[in-house]
């Protein structure tokens, strides 16, 4: 039993970051209806920018926030230069894919350009101490992250019900059209969506890093468990990432110990949760139900 | 009989018309068989390789370019069919290119097994679930090491007489005619099969097969009131993609003798549209101009680079693909046949410029974007 709990708070730990990941992820759908491929690429890539501020001997929170800054940059530009062009994501989805794959084959190439390939080490954002709870060990590296995913979910929500500039976006992604009628500079707000998911991108590479070593496929596991959260919890719902996350998390965690099938493969549970959420509730558990117009 | 006269004599309109149309397969098939003469061996070994992946390719571009059904994951594809020809042949002594029918037969039912929930799954979400199924599978190889030999590699081996016994040893396609080397023989094997599965893949999309395949991409309910049977063709075609990929990977089995996970990533799959989408999807011929393009990039021009600046190969690949999406969404044939009609547009308007009205809406050039033409 305390086995369990031990191997349930770790995958619980590391749901919060496939959340953090799905956040972004989610901000993205809603704003331009796409699935963005390259969101896990992007998020390493700014990861590498909070490295090298740090080793250049920044403070790691202020190295943190130029990271985040630095993924903003990188996730605006990206939305101004290759997905705006390239059109309405349920109209052309092979045009969507074959971009967003782009952009994940050049963003991994440039960060090993300017990176090389070798894995760089990062401290824990919150040490390597634990704590003991009902006598289990937590990583305060767990407690951090769920920590943090808490913050940014009051900061998401404060920005999208309490501000004008989050009620601009929710018009944006409820009907583009309407909203552009109304005034709304969209495309600018669709960049400033871009921009917010690629730094909470960052956030999220900064958590799996120190476990995984900075390497420039740190996120690609990691994407595929943040596109299973957001599938579980609805493509379109903050929360649905956040619940999606941590069931993610905690699957993924549990199920590779007690089922000998999964166990060098914790990406299996999350890809049948994907597999059976698209084919029996594609909404998703938060999502909205998508009704198709012939 | 006037039935096959008539025929006859639309297809052959004239003399030169026909040369025209003849002449490019001529050279390019003269080219193809000189290429393995003129050039040392390890490109000739290179060429196999290309010659996998246009094949690889051809198989998607028949569910993705024909079919409009995503898959970001042929490269596992391609893993089953190069690791079903290995096991076969290493624990089951099966022979050689047997291996590779039974490959096709494997890979037909995966692509049936992934099929069935592409009926519910598409467009965007079934490029995701076929991208987990490819980040899926490196894993997939490690944990069933028992039979794929994980990390450490599956060798290829058969039994072989060595030395006046029969001993387990690396398979080898050995030339059974005297004037050729080795991988001389293997690059005219695999030409073969190359040349009959682009065949078989264009008899295919003129049928009336094909044309219900293009038919359920561009409107289902369109193709399922004029009596297409939309799931069946759905799901058939995702079988023979996958069968198709299936042979690329056990060609490819066959040319490198071992396998490991780390060849057949994410990047694989990535690889294998990268030649469709540069080549031109939906046009028969695309995949393999793109499977080549893709050799010459990373086996050639990129092994000039200084090792540093290599991985700008990703990169450059990468925005290839973004400009191509934002500028010719046909890829090189598609761009080749918008200067084709353009130039056939000018030659007919001097032409006509005495003759009344005859507004290029009705003789104008035929819409250059992906077609159903080969």
């Amino acid at each position: 039993m305390k086995d369990f709990l031990q191997i349930l708070l770790v995958g619980i730990g590391d749901g919060a970051v496939y959340a953090m990941l799905g956040l972004g992820l989610v901000v993205i759908y809603r704003s331009t209806g796409l699935l963005n491929f390259a969101q896990g690429e992007m998020a390493m890539f700014s990861t590498f920018i909070v490295w090298t501020m740090w080793s250049l001997g920044l403070p790691m929170w202020l190295a943190i926030l130029g990271g985040m800054a630095g993924g903003f940059c990188v996730g605006a530009l990206v939305h101004q230069v290759a997905v705006r062009p390239v059109g309405d994501p349920h109209e052309k989805p092979l045009a969507v894919v074959i971009v967003t794959i782009g952009l994940f084959l050049g963003v991994n190439g440039a960060a090993q350009l300017i990176w090389g390939t070798l894995d760089r080490s990062m401290p824990p954002l919150f040490g390597r101490g634990q704590v003991t709870v009902f006598g289990v060990a937590v990583a305060w590296q767990k407690i951090g992250a769920v920590i943090v995913l808490g913050v940014m979910v009051l900061l998401f929500y404060l920005l999208f019900q309490h501000t004008k500039l989050g009620l601009a976006m929710r018009a944006v992604a409820s009907n583009s059209e309407s909203a552009s009628l109304v005034g709304i500079p969209v495309p600018r707000l669709l960049m400033l969506g871009w921009g917010l998911a690629a730094a909470v991108g960052t956030v999220a590479g900064v958590f799996i890093a120190p476990n995984l070593g900075l390497g420039t496929n740190l996120m690609q596991l990691t994407l595929i468990f943040g596109f299973a959260a957001i599938t579980l919890g609805g493509f379109d719902s903050l929360v649905g990432a956040v619940v999606g996350g941590f069931v993610v998390g905690a699957l993924s965690s549990v199920m590779p110990r007690y089922i000998t099938i999964f166990e060098k493969m914790p990406l299996a549970p999350a890809f049948i949760l994907i597999l059976a959420v698209l084919l029996f509730r594609p909404e998703g558990l938060f999502g909205k139900k998508q009704v198709t117009r012939v | 009989m006037s039935n096959t006269v008539t025929a006859g004599a639309s297809v052959h309109r004239s003399p030169g018309d026909w040369a025209l149309k003849v002449a490019p397969w001529v050279v390019l098939f003269v080219i193809l068989a000189i290429v393995p003469f003129q050039f040392p061996s390890f490109r000739v070994e290179q060429f196999c390789f290309w010659m996998t992946l246009a094949i690889a390719a051809c198989g998607l571009n028949l569910l993705t370019g024909y079919n409009g059904q995503i898959s970001v994951g042929h490269g596992a594809l391609f893993g089953i069919g190069a690791y079903t020809t290995g096991i076969l042949i290493t624990e089951f002594g099966v022979p050689l290119f047997g291996a590779t029918v039974a490959s096709a037969v494997v890979c037909f039912a995966a692509g049936i097994l992934i099929g069935l929930p592409a009926l519910r799954i598409k467009g965007l979400y079934l490029a995701l679930v076929t991208l987990a199924v490819a980040t899926l599978f490196p894993l997939l190889l490690e944990q069933f090491s028992a039979i794929t030999g994980g990390s450490g590699g599956l060798q290829i081996t058969s039994p072989q007489l060595y030395r006046g016994e029969m001993r387990e040893r690396p398979i080898r396609l050995e030339s059974p005619v005297a004037g050729l080397e080795n991988d001389q023989w293997k690059y005219f094997v695999f030409l073969g099969i190359t040349v009959v599965i682009f065949i078989l893949s264009r008899n295919l999309i003129k049928s009336r097969v094909g044309r219900s395949l293009v038919a359920v991409r561009d409107n289902e309910v369109a193709a399922e009131s004029s009596g297409i049977p939309v799931s069946q063709v759905k799901i058939v075609t995702f079988g023979l993609s996958a069968a198709i990929a299936g042979i690329g990977g056990s060609l490819f089995a066959l040319d490198q003798g071992q396998l490991y996970p780390s060849s057949f990533t994410i990047v694989l799959s990535i690889y294998i549209l990268v030649a469709v989408v540069v080549g031109g999807a939906a046009s028969i011929i695309g995949p393999a101009i793109g499977a080549v393009f893709y050799g010459l990039f990373s086996d050639v021009i990129v092994q000039q680079m200084p090792d540093r600046i290599q991985p700008a190969r990703a990169v450059i690949l990468g925005v290839l693909l973004i400009l191509l999406m934002l500028l010719a969404p046909g890829g090189i044939v598609g761009g080749f046949r918008t200067l084709q009609a353009k130039w056939s547009a000018r030659r007919s308007s001097t032409h006509s410029s005495g003759l009344a009205v005859t507004g290029p809406s009705v003789t104008g050039p035929p819409a250059a974007g992906p077609e159903v033409t080969a």
